[in-house]
C-alpha cells in the first residue's frame, strides 16, 4: 500500500481529505478506517464491487451519513461534515443515480429550487431572472435548452445535466458523481466527458464511481480501490493494469466450501432460451439450463440478471426471442409459467414470495392448491400433511406447521418458498439472489437443498452478486454486462477474476 | 454542445385536454335535450351554483398534487357553515361570522396537517378522522337543528351583484386568480410540486416538506371557511348536513380537471373547467328532472368518462 501518496499533484495540499472515517450499521462495518484525499481540478475515480463501501463513502462525503469515527480537512484545515448543509457549505455536491430533480417544474425552477431570485411582491419569484440566471448557468457547462422546458419533458441524460447546473449553481467545487454514464449511449456519454473536462479545466475536483474499466483509464487521474469497507490501495491509472485493478478488487481470501456434487454429464435440455429481448433493457439473452445442473447468471447489480429471470417467468413482457421449457415454446403470464413447472424464487422474499402473517403450512401450499384440492375446496387435514412432510424433507426449522412464517429465521424462510414451488412439482428453479440476509451456516444448508433438487433431476438458474458462492456451487455460469449475456464460464474458467473482468467494461 | 433531441412539439389536437372536450360535450347535450339550458339567467345560475365547489376544489388541487387527499373538506364546511351562521347570529355580524368560520376551518386544516406531515397517517385514513370529527361538532353546535334568522348581511352576499357580476361569481374569480398566482408564480407555489414530485429534493435544498405540507392542508381549510361563509348565505341558514358528500365533488373536479395523483402534476385550469362540469351535468340533470341520486352517479361516470379520454390520447 502507498500510503504517501501526494505525487506529483498539481497542488500540494488537498482540497479534501477524508482521515480514518468508520461507520458502522447494525451487523455490518460499511466503512471501516477509509482514508481518501481530493485535489483541486482533478478526477478521483472511486472503484470496487458491489457492497465495497463506495454509496457509504460518498454518503458521509455529502453529510447523508454522519460517520462513526474520522476527521475532514478542508484545503488543510478540520472541518465537521454532519449534515448535508455543512457539505453544501464546502461547495461539496452528490449528483445521485436518482435524479434529485423535480418532474414538473421547469428546468430553471429546478436549478434554483429554494434559491429562487424574489420578486417584487412578497413570495413571488422573479421570472425573468430566474429564467436569465438558469441560462447562464447552462450555458457555462454548454448545455444549450430553453430553462424554462419542464424537466418532465427530457431524457435522462439531459436530466442528468440539469444535475450538474444545479450543482455548478451552487458554487460546487467537488462534484461526486455515481456512474453517471449507466444511463447514457455513448454519445451522450462523449458529451458528458467534455463536459467533465471543461469542469476540471474550472478546478472542480470530481470523484467518478464507475464499473467501466474505460472510463476509469480515459478519465481519472487518481483510482482508490475499497473492497469489504477498506480502503484496499490509491494508485495512478499509469501504474496500474486493468487485470491488476481487478485483483485488488476482489482478491480476498475466503474459505467457504459448500456441499455440492457436480454433474458428471449433464442431463437432458430443460430450458432453452433463444435471443430473448425484453422492454425491461435486456437484449439478445441465449440461456441454456440442463436437468441436473446449477448454472449461474451473474454480473453487476442493474446489469439484467434479475430482468432476465422475470422475463423467463412471463412477469415482463418479451418483445422478441424464444423460450423453450421442456421441449415447447412457452409464452405468458407467471401463473402459466409456474403450472408448467417453472418457479422463480424473488431477491426480496419477504415482499415477493412470502405471505409474512401466515402460517406455515399455508405457505408452504399456496403454488400447489390446484393440484392439492383440484375441486376447489379447501381440506385443512391435507394441506397439513402436504406442509408436514415438506418440513420433513427440507428441514425447516419450525416448532410446527401453524407457526408464523414471519416470525422464522431468513434461513428457513427461504425453505420455506423453495418448498412452496416444490409442492408445485416445479422442475426449474429460478434464484435471485437466495443467501441474501441468510448467515453463513444456513447458506450452506440452502445449497445443500439446491443441490439435492437438481441431483433428483430438477434444474436451477442462480441469481448472485457474491461471486464466491457463484464459483463453489454453480457447474457453469452466463455473466451479464448491460442488458447483455458479456460471457459464458465452464466449470473451470469459473473464478471471481473472470467474472468481474466479464462483468466490467474492460479498457 | 448542442442538444438534438429536444422537446417535441406537441400536436395541438392532443393539447386539447379530456375535461374541455368533457365540457363542450355536456353543453352540446343539455342544449338538445334540456329545455331553458341555454338561457342566460340558467347559464348564470349554473355559475353561482358552482362557485362553493370552486373554492374546495381549488384548494383540494394542492392537496391532490402533494399525492395527498382531504376527504373532510365537505364535512369541515358545513361546521364552518354552521359556525358563520351562529356567531353572525349572535353578533349580527358578517365579518365575525366569517372570522370564525375560517378560524375553524384553518384550525381543521393544521390538524390535518399536522395528522399527515408529522404523525405519518395516510392522508386518506387522517382526514376520514377530522371528517367524522367535524360531522359530530356539527351535530353538537347545531343541535341537530337548522339555525335560522340570521342577519341579512350574511344572506345578501349571495344574492349580491358587483357591476352587475353576482358577488359570489367575483369571488369565486378573485379566488381563482390568487390561487393561480400562488400556485405559479411564488415560491410556495413551487414548492407544492416538489412535495408531489420529489421531496427529497425540498430537503436538499433546505426546505422543510412538512411545514409546507401543513401550510398546504391549512389552505384547504381556510377556504372551507370561506365556502362556509357563502354556504350560509345560499342557505340563508346553518344547517347540519350542508356540505355532504362536497368532498366527492371536489375530488371529482380536481380528477376530471386532470390533475395527476402522482409526482405532483397539477392543473388549475384543469380543476376550474372540471368544477364547471360538475355544475353543468348536476344543473342539466335538475332541468329534465332526474332525482339527486342519479346525480352523485353521473358524477362518479363523468370522472371515467373524462380519466378514460385522458387515457386514450395519452397512449395514442
Amino acid at each position: 500500500m502507498s500510503d504517501a501518496l501526494p505525487i506529483e499533484v498539481t497542488s500540494p495540499t488537498p482540497l479534501l481529505e477524508l482521515r480514518g472515517i468508520s461507520k458502522e450499521f447494525p451487523g455490518v462495518k460499511a466503512l471501516d478506517d477509509v482514508s481518501f484525499a481530493v485535489y483541486p481540478g482533478e478526477v478521483h475515480m472511486l472503484l470496487g464491487e458491489n457492497g465495497a463501501g463506495k454509496s457509504s463513502l460518498m454518503k458521509v462525503l455529502c453529510g447523508a451519513y454522519r460517520a462513526d469515527a474520522g476527521e475532514f480537512y478542508y484545503n488543510g484545515e478540520k472541518v465537521a461534515i454532519s449534515s448535508t448543509a455543512d457539505a453544501q457549505k464546502l461547495g461539496i455536491a452528490v449528483i445521485f443515480q436518482e435524479f434529485s430533480l423535480v418532474p414538473y417544474l421547469d428546468i430553471a425552477q429546478n436549478i434554483f429550487l429554494g434559491r429562487e431570485p424574489k420578486g417584487r411582491i412578497p413570495g413571488t419569484i422573479d421570472r425573468r431572472r430566474i429564467l436569465a440566471d438558469a441560462r447562464r448557468v447552462l450555458d457555462t457547462i454548454g448545455f444549450d435548452i430553453d430553462p424554462s422546458t419542464t424537466v418532465d419533458k427530457l431524457g435522462v441524460a439531459q436530466q442528468q445535466m440539469v444535475e450538474i447546473a444545479k450543482a455548478i449553481s451552487q458554487n460546487a467545487r467537488i462534484l461526486v458523481m455515481d456512474e453517471p454514464t449507466a444511463a447514457l449511449s455513448d454519445r451522450e456519454t462523449e458529451l458528458l466527458f467534455a463536459l467533465i473536462a471543461r469542469l476540471k479545466a474550472d478546478g472542480v475536483s470530481i470523484v467518478y464511481i464507475s464499473h467501466r474499466m474505460a472510463e476509469v483509464f480515459a478519465l481519472g487521474d487518481r483510482i482508490t480501490v475499497l473492497r469489504d469497507g477498506r480502503r484496499i490501495d490509491g494508485v495512478k491509472p499509469a501504474d496500474v493494469s486493468p487485470d491488476q485493478l481487478v485483483r485488488m478488487m476482489v482478491g480476498r481470501n475466503v474459505d467457504m466450501t459448500y456441499p455440492r456434487h457436480f454433474a458428471e454429464k449433464p442431463g437432458e435440455l430443460l430450458l432453452e432460451v433463444k435471443g430473448l429481448t425484453a422492454s425491461t433493457g435486456i437484449s439478445d439473452i441465449n440461456i441454456e439450463v440442463r436437468r441436473g445442473e446449477i448454472v449461474g447468471l451473474c454480473g453487476l447489480v442493474g446489469s439484467g440478471r434479475s430482468e432476465v429471470a422475470r422475463a423467463i417467468f412471463g412477469a415482463d413482457p418479451v418483445t422478441s426471442g424464444e423460450i423453450i421449457f421442456d421441449g415447447k415454446a412457452i409464452s405468458g403470464e407467471p401463473d402459466l409459467a409456474a403450472r408448467r413447472g417453472i418457479a422463480l424464487i424473488p431477491e426480496s422474499r419477504k415482499s415477493e414470495g412470502l405471505a409474512l402473517l401466515r402460517s406455515v403450512s399455508d405457505n408452504l401450499v399456496v403454488s400447489a392448491l390446484k393440484k392439492l384440492f383440484p375441486s376447489g375446496l379447501f381440506d385443512q387435514r391435507s394441506a397439513q400433511r402436504t406442509a408436514d412432510g415438506l418440513i420433513r424433507q427440507l428441514r425447516i426449522a419450525t416448532p410446527s406447521a401453524r407457526q408464523t412464517v414471519g416470525l422464522l429465521s431468513g434461513g428457513n424462510q427461504q425453505k420455506v418458498v423453495i418448498g412452496k414451488w416444490l409442492a408445485a412439482g416445479s422442475k426449474l428453479f429460478i434464484f435471485d439472489e437466495p443467501t441474501r440476509g441468510i448467515d453463513i451456516g444456513a447458506k450452506s444448508e440452502i445449497f445443500a437443498l439446491i443441490d439435492r433438487l437438481v441431483a433428483e433431476g430438477a434444474a436451477a438458474l442462480m441469481i448472485s452478486s457474491e461471486q464466491i458462492e457463484i464459483c463453489h456451487v454453480c457447474d457453469r455460469a452466463y455473466v451479464m454486462r448491460e442488458g447483455r449475456i458479456a460471457g459464458h464460464l465452464t466449470r473451470n474458467e469459473l473464478t471471481e477474476e473472470n467474472i468481474v473482468r466479464l462483468g466490467m467494461h474492460h479498457a | 454542445m448542442r442538444e438534438a433531441a429536444v422537446v417535441s412539439v406537441p400536436n395541438p389536437l392532443q393539447r386539447i385536454p379530456g375535461v374541455a372536450i368533457v365540457l363542450v360535450l355536456l353543453i352540446a347535450l343539455f342544449s338538445v335535450i334540456a329545455p331553458g339550458f341555454l338561457s342566460v339567467a340558467n347559464l348564470s345560475n349554473v355559475l353561482v351554483q358552482s362557485t362553493i365547489l370552486t373554492m374546495l376544489a381549488l384548494p383540494m388541487t394542492l392537496i391532490i398534487m402533494t399525492e395527498g387527499l382531504d376527504l373532510s373538506m365537505g364535512a369541515v364546511l358545513t361546521l364552518t357553515s354552521l359556525c358563520v351562521a351562529i356567531v353572525s347570529l349572535a353578533t349580527k355580524s358578517m365579518l365575525l361570522g366569517l372570522g370564525a368560520g375560517l378560524l375553524v376551518g384553518t384550525a381543521f386544516g393544521v390538524a390535518n396537517g399536522w395528522l399527515v406531515a408529522i404523525l405519518g397517517i395516510p392522508p386518506f385514513v387522517a382526514t376520514l378522522g377530522t371528517l367524522g370529527m367535524a360531522q359530530g361538532l356539527s351535530l353538537i353546535v347545531s343541535d341537530g337543528q337548522s339555525v335560522v334568522g340570521i342577519p341579512h348581511s350574511v344572506r345578501d352576499i349571495y344574492s349580491a351583484t358587483l357591476l352587475g357580476i353576482p358577488v359570489p361569481i367575483v369571488m369565486a374569480f378573485v379566488t381563482y386568480a390568487a390561487f393561480h398566482g400562488l400556485l405559479y408564480h411564488t415560491r410556495f407555489g413551487t414548492y407544492i410540486f416538489a412535495l408531489g414530485g420529489n421531496r427529497e429534493a425540498l430537503r436538499y435544498a433546505g426546505l422543510s416538506p412538512n411545514k409546507l405540507l401543513i401550510a398546504v392542508y391549512a389552505l384547504g381549510g381556510a377556504m372551507a371557511g370561506i365556502a362556509g361563509l357563502l354556504m350560509t348565505a345560499r342557505m340563508n341558514s346553518g344547517h347540519p348536513t350542508a356540505g355532504l358528500g362536497l368532498e366527492f365533488d371536489a375530488i371529482a373536479a380536481v380528477a376530471v380537471g386532470g390533475t395527476s395523483f402522482e409526482r405532483g402534476n397539477g392543473w388549475l385550469l384543469g380543476t376550474l373547467l372540471g368544477v364547471l362540469s360538475v355544475g353543468v351535468l348536476r344543473n342539466g340533470l335538475n332541468l329534465i328532472s332526474l332525482p339527486s341520486s342519479v346525480q352523485v352517479a353521473s358524477v362518479g361516470v363523468l370522472v371515467i368518462v373524462a380519466l378514460f379520454l385522458d387515457g386514450l390520447r395519452s397512449r395514442a
